[in-house]
Order: C-alpha cells, then structure tokens, then sequence
C-alpha cells in the first residue's frame, strides 16, 4: 500500500521536477553568463503565473496560449531592468546585483498586488485525465511536463546549433576572448539576461497548469528557495545542470513528504519545506560546484 | 640558514601543469629576480609561496618550517608579504590604513595596537613619497600610487620575504627609476628578501637583482647571478626564440 | 582632547539624535508610537549595518534571528513566569534571547560564511522561511499555534507592571539597543576587527595575504549582528506585543526594510543607520496614512536608485563632503 502511494507521489514528483528544472533554467543562464544572481527569481515566475491566470479568466484563453505572451512579457521585462540597472552594476560589488534584483522581485510582487490584490485565485481547466499505474495523471500535468521537455530542448538546440547560441556560449567561456573575436559582449548579456527572465516568467505558466491554485502575488518566495536548491544542485552556472536538478529535487520532495507523513505528530507539508532549506545548505557545504562537475 | 626552500613544486590545472618540479632557495636578504615571459607560470609560483593554491607535489619550508598546507593567512604573520600584478589596495580606506592594515595584522601585528600600527604607517608613507596623499582613499590613486601604496602595506607587515609581483610592469623609465631606488633603499633599511617577477629581462633588474631564476612553461630554467644570466644563450633563446647570433646575422 | 575621546567623538551626534527623539516622544503628545516605531527602525538598521554594511555581504534571513530573540524572551516568561524571579525575568529571557539567535548565527555561519559572495546570499535567503517550517512542521515551541504569554506576564509582574513594561519599558530597551550596537559598531571600526573588516569588504584574497582570518572576522561580525536582532525581537516584538507566531516573525519584510534603511543611511557608516532609520520610519508612518498600501512600491525602486546613483547612501554623501573640515571628526 504504501508501496503504492510512495510510487504515485514519485512519478508526480517526476513531472514537477521537469517543470522545477525548466523554472531554474533561467536562473542558471543569468549566473552562468553575468554572474549575478536573481534572487527576485520567484517573482518573475509569480508574474507567469497572472498572465496565465488573467488570459484564462477574462479571456477563456487556454493555458498553452499563454507561454507565448509570458515569454514576450519576461523578455520585456528582461530588457527593461537590465538597461535601467544591471547593465551598471556588472563591476559593482555582487552586494549591488543582488539588492537590485531582490528590488526586482518586490516591485513585480507590489505591482501584481495592486492590479489584482493579494487574496489566493485559481483557475479551472479541465480536460479529463489519464490512469496509469499507481497514479493518476491530469491531461494538464502532462502538458506541462511535456511543456518543460520541449522548452528544455528547444534552448539546447538554440545553443548549440544557431550563431546566436553560439555566440553566447563563446561568452559563458571566455568573456575576454569572445570579445577579442568580435562578439558584442555586451549585447550578449542583455541578450542571456532577458532570455532568463523569459524563460523563468514563462515557467510560471507551465507551474500553474501543473498547481492550479495558490496563485497569489508572494507566491514566488518559496519558488526562490526552491530555485536555488536546484540551481546549486545542478552547478549553479549551467542551465543542463539546473534541469536534472530539478528532476531530482522534485523526486526527493515528494518521496520525503511521503515518508515525512508516516511520522506521528508533525507536520508533513512544513518540514519538507523545511528540508529543501536543510538540502541547500548540506549542498553547499560539501558540494557548492554541483553534483556534475567532475572538477 | 635559508630563508624560504621550495622542493620540487608542482601546481596543475586540469590537464595543464602551470608550474613544473620548481625548486628555490632564497637566503635572508636576498634579492632574486623570477624571469620569464607571460605565462610562464610566475604568478601561480607565488599564489603556492604565498598559500592561495596549494601545490600538487613538493613541500614549501619557510625558515625550516613545513608551511606547504598553511592556509595564507597564517602564512604572512610568519613574515611573507607580498604585492599583486594588479595592485589591489583597500579602495575606500585610506592611504594611511591601508599601510597601518598591513601592520595590524602582519609579523608584528599581535604585539602592536591600531594607533602604532597607524604611528608605523607614517614612516612607510614617508617612504613612498605620498605624504601629501596619505588621507585619499586609495581607490582614487594613479596605478603607480596604489603600487606604492601596496609595498608600502607589505613592509609595514614586516616581513622577512616580499613577493613582489610584476613590479615595473607598464611603468614609464621614470617611474621604473624611482621603483628600482625603492626596492634598493627597501633592502638596505629593512634587511629582508626580495623575490621580484618580472617579464623581461631588463636594465632594471640588472640594476637590483644579485640572482636570476629564469622560468619557461612552468619550469625552472636557468637558476645563477645575474651576470651570467644576461649572457646566458639559454635565456636568450626563451625571449628572443632562437640564438642571439642568428638574430645578429640577421640584423 | 585625548586620542580615546577623539575616537568616540561621533557618538556625540548620535546620542544627542537619540535622546533627542526620545524626549520628543515623551513631551508632544500622541508622538510615542512614531518615536517608538522609529526606534525600531533605527536599532534594526544599527544591528543589521554592523554586517552588511561592515563585510559587504548580504544576508536575506536576518529577520531569523529577530524571529528566534522573539522566541527566547517568550519561552522564558511563559516557562519561568511563576518562578518568582520578579524582574529578572526580563534579564533571563534577554539572555535566552541572545543565546538562540546566536547559536543560530553559528549554525548558519559555519556553513554560509565559509562561502564566497553570491553563494552566501543564496546559502541565507531561506534561513528564515526554513526556520519558520521547522517550528511548524516538528511542533517545537507550540508550532503554527505560537506561544501567548499575556497572561503570564501578567502573573509575573502583576498587571500595572506588565502594562509599562508593554507599552513603554519595551521601547526604551529598544532605544537602549539601538544607542549599544551603535556603540559597537564604532568600537569595531576603531578597533582591529573594523579594520579587517573594512580589508576584507574591499578585497577579500588580498586581505588573506595580508594575513587576515577573513572567515574569524567574517563571524564575529555576524554574531555580533544576530545578538543585536535577538535582543530586539526579545523588546520589541516579545515584550511589547507579549505574544509569537512564527509566520509573523520570520516575515522577509524586515529584511527587506533593514536593508531599505542601511541603504539609504549609508551602509558601513555609524550615522546611517539613525538617519536611514529616520527617513524610513517617518516616510512609512505618514505614506500608510496618505498612500496607504504603496510603501515598498515606493522603496523598492528607491533601492535601486540608491544603489545605481549614489551607494554611499547619505551620509556617506555627507562624510566627503565634510572631508577636510571640523564636521570631519564627527560624521562617521
């Protein structure tokens, strides 16, 4: 029996993390690239998840027509606060990016307060689901794991096979030499950084098709945390990395809250959020490069 | 007694070995200067002495003492100072604390409180020449002040080994004049040794240097006084590429 | 004057500030609750500049430690309310205030201050949340429910008693507190721990060769921090509000805010924090009156100006200005 359940919680757990992994890519292509570090991460996928929420309710517009509008939305936004600010901070002390991007976070959250309020809104789109063993799997889960393999993919692909991703590889390397050869530093790195909020605003979308409730405008904090445990898991600096980190973390989170449940007298849900806090900081201490650097 | 013994001290990089077998001895108030083109593995030598890598084989001894695991930390109370190829003082401290920084926390530095610290200071500053700039933060100073600024810190950490980095590097005959009475004035007042890289071999370190080590990818090449080292056809050939006397024929 | 005098001269400003505003609490009428708020503000942003603002390094779970002095006052008058100990009390529970959060800064410390910059900042961003799900989620300390201890108290002290110690006692000791840790963030900078610590903000390998123990120094900056927040969740949380519930005190919006203050002060200043302190508190006390709602939409782009334009913040601005003549002793 509870063979069972701990089967069906992991496979749950298994499409979580491909959506956790494809949230986290952005964060890891933002560090990867510009050394700074988005610690308004969650915020931005908040912001995904609105859009999903206000097409889907004002417009009847299905989840899926949203990834594109979120992409745009993300890269806007990408563009906007790396032109206002981070662009001025890349020689700053690392306290400045990291304040800056925290500022980031909290004016998404404020301004997504003040247009649709704070109180908790979901949205309801069903479309039947699917029965295999030891689970059952909502149509919409699927699409969002499908989702995230395809966007996953799709940045693979742009990396390593168009100029453009190539160029930005040259980058991540060696910025010095890449200027040298004529690559336009830093057009790459407005390039990375609205390309990383894109896709994160846009994991925001395929979050909600996964957990259609709970959307609020401080949704993202716990996001964050998650994010970086899976960031660090991965490298940090890699977005492959961050996906089977994700994968990972999304087996590990719903395998211990199975386990958690069996003890008497605690609180499941709490301590597992509890443990992705304890899981980050027993990473960093033994393994900050990640678990897939080989040195 | 040797002051500072290097055995065969080998550091990698992945697959590249920047610093290959090295063995060094310098003796108290020596000055030797490390020779060798850009890369040839100098500054990594001195991120080992200096104990911000650790080497993958061979020991480092400092008076007779195993420091080859000591974090750098506690290796410059010890008494090794050193500068950086790119100066980095303190920016927002002054010109004074950062001196007195060097103080507080070099040899001498458990003995000595903040105000003698700051009272050492002045006499480093004087040396310098920077008196009149000694309350500017020293982030808004010219890059040979803030070189200046740097070796003033080290000595006043009275050390008994400075590791100079790339001393005179992209400094006018000027100011490489006035660099070169520095380093003599540093060895006659304060008595210790100096182990100075630099990239060419120059009138300058003609001038300074008793001995000469000449590295060349990672590897010791050439290790004798400074005379011979000027004629040596082997050292010659490292910066030059091929025989001086082809070079001749061509010209 | 004598060199040990000439140190501490800039806490002559800071405490004519501080006694300033208090007496201007305690003559106009209605004031006590502004003053008192922006006391808090002004001993948050005293206690969280003594590390960010002294190493540089960002810490986004502070209000942890706030969360845990919290708890230390409130386990205290609630195990011990009968035990007699009269006002002492008080003293037990700020010492059991200090004594969590600074076995929480350890804990957190050991293994985030061994890291380097950014990874410091993602080590502690969810120091605080994650404390928060371990009372709840373990049932520690009354769990989600919290500990009320009003009744209690007023077992202890009697009910007079523990109505002053409520409504004014509480906001002095935060005064006190704000007045102690500025205090010590002067000692620090005149000291060898602000010098390494200033060496170590500016270039942190550069300070090891120098022979700094940058993690030493890096540690008892941020204990030194955590017991400060400690004893003002123990005051001003605890003692004022005499109940704890964790989703209240482990809130990230007092990060947010110290950080808000330090910024605008001038982190690394001793000023900064009171005039940080100042303008944060009364901006705050009067847009929740005009603009209700809108304060951190206001502050948050605030901060990125601050940091873009002048990061400094304002009284660094001041100190160069004053470079060179006799106001140059005093603002620090």
């Amino acid at each position: 029996m509870l063979h069972g359940q701990l089967i069906g919680n992991l496979i749950q757990g298994l499409i979580l993390g491909a959506i956790y992994g494809m949230a986290t890519m952005g964060l890891s292509l933002i560090f990867g690239v510009l050394k700074v570090v988005n610690v308004g991460h969650g915020a931005f996928m908040m912001v995904g998840a609105f859009i999903t929420l206000w097409l889907f309710n004002s417009f009847g517009a299905i989840p899926l027509v949203a990834i594109p509008l979120a992409f745009a939305v993300g890269m806007a936004l990408g563009f906007l606060f790396y032109y206002s600010s981070i662009k001025r901070l890349l020689k700053a002390p690392e306290l400045a990016s990291l304040l800056a991007t925290f500022s980031f976070g909290i004016i998404l959250e404020e301004l997504i307060k003040l247009i649709f309020g704070s109180e908790f809104r979901g949205y309801n789109w069903a479309l039947g689901k699917i029965k295999i063993p030891f689970t059952v799997l909502p149509f919409t889960k699927l699409f969002a794991f499908f989702g995230s393999i395809i966007i996953a993919l799709l940045l693979y692909v742009w990396f390593k096979k168009t100029r453009a991703g190539t160029a930005l590889r040259s980058v991540v390397e060696d910025d010095e030499g890449a200027r040298v050869c004529g690559v336009n530093v830093g057009w790459q790195y407005a390039l990375s950084f609205s390309l990383g909020i894109g896709l994160t605003v846009t994991s925001g979308v395929l979050l909600t098709m996964f957990i259609p409730v709970g959307i609020n405008p401080y949704m993202g904090g716990g996001y964050t945390l998650k994010a970086f445990v899976i960031a660090v898991l991965g490298g940090l600096a890699s977005p492959y990395g961050a996906f089977f980190g994700g994968l990972i973390f999304g087996l590990i989170e719903n395998g211990s809250y199975t386990l958690l449940a069996l003890i008497p007298n605690v609180e499941p849900f709490a301590l597992t959020r509890f443990l992705s806090f304890v899981m980050l900081l027993i990473i960093l201490l033994i393994r900050p490069t990640g678990l897939f650097r080989t040195k | 007694m040797t002051l500072l013994r290097l055995e065969n001290i080998t550091k990698r990089f992945g697959g590249l070995v920047a610093v290959d077998s090295v063995s060094l001895e310098v003796a108290h108030g020596e000055i030797i200067a490390i020779v060798g083109p850009n890369g040839a593995g100098k500054t990594t030598l001195f991120n080992v002495i200096n104990g911000v890598f650790f080497p993958d084989e061979g020991r480092i001894f400092f008076e007779g003492k195993d420091i080859t695991m000591l974090p750098p930390y506690r290796r410059a109370p010890l008494g090794i100072g050193r500068t950086f190829q790119i100066p980095r003082p303190y920016a927002s401290a002054s010109v004074r604390e950062n001196i007195a920084i060097g103080g507080m926390f070099g040899s001498q530095g458990h003995k000595l409180s903040v105000d003698e610290c700051m009272d050492m200071a002045d006499r480093y500053i004087e040396m310098i020449g920077l008196t009149e700039h000694q309350n500017k933060p020293a982030g808004g100073l010219t890059p040979t002040e803030k070189k200046l600024v740097e070796i003033a810190r080290a000595l006043a950490m009275r050390p008994k080994l400075l590791l100079m980095d790339e001393a005179m590097a992209g400094m006018n005959p000027k100011d490489i004049d006035y660099m070169v009475d520095l380093i003599k004035q540093i060895k006659e007042v304060e008595k210790i040794a100096i182990v100075a890289q630099v990239e060419h071999i120059m009138r300058a370190v003609a001038r300074l240097a008793e001995r000469v080590m000449v590295m060349h990818q990672g590897a010791k090449l050439v290790d004798e006084t400074t005379e011979q080292a000027l004629s040596d056809p082997r050292v010659i050939e490292v910066y030059l590429g091929h025989p001086p006397e082809e070079k001749d024929a061509e010209s | 004057m004598n060199k040990t005098a000439q140190k501490y001269l800039p806490l002559l400003p800071l405490l004519v500030a501080y006694t300033g505003l208090y007496l201007v609490g305690r003559t106009l009428p209605g004031m006590w609750q502004l003053i008192a708020m922006i006391a808090f503000y002004c001993a948050l942003g005293q206690a969280f500049n003594l590390f960010l603002g002294m190493t540089g390094y960002v810490d986004f779970g502070y209000v942890a430690f706030l969360g845990v002095g919290t708890y230390g006052m409130a386990l205290a008058i609630s195990r011990f309310y009968d035990a007699g100990l009269g006002i002492g009390l008080i003293g037990i529970g700020l010492i059991m205030a200090v004594g969590i959060s600074t076995l929480l800064s350890l804990a957190v410390g050991a293994v985030a201050l061994r890291l380097r910059g950014a990874y410091f900042a993602i080590a502690t961003i969810g120091v605080n949340e994650g404390f928060r799900y371990f009372i709840e989620g373990a049932k520690i300390w009354n769990g989600s429910a919290g500990i009320i201890f009003s009744g209690q108290m007023n077992k202890a002290f009697g009910r007079e008693v523990a109505n002053v110690l409520s409504t004014y006692w509480a906001d002095v000791m935060v005064f006190i507190i704000a007045v102690l840790s500025a205090f010590v963030t002067l000692y620090y900078m005149r000291s060898k721990i602000g010098y390494a610590l200033t060496a170590l903000r500016e270039d942190e390998d550069a300070a090891k060769a120098m022979g700094i123990n940058v993690t030493k120094f890096k540690i008892i900056a941020f204990i030194t921090s955590a017991s400060f927040a400690g004893l003002l969740g123990a005051v001003a949380w605890a003692v004022k509000l005499t109940y704890v519930f964790p989703p209240d005190v482990f809130e990230i919006l007092y990060t947010i805010e110290a950080i808000i203050i330090v910024l605008l002060g001038g982190a690394g200043t001793l000023l900064g924090p009171l005039v940080g302190g100042l303008i944060y508190g009364l901006s705050k006390y009067y847009l929740a009156i005009i603009l209700p709602g809108f304060q951190l939409l206001i502050f948050a782009p605030i901060i990125i100006a601050i940091i873009v334009l002048f990061p400094e913040g304002t009284v660094g601005v001041l100190k160069k200005k004053v470079q060179g003549t006799a106001l140059e002793k005093i603002i620090v």
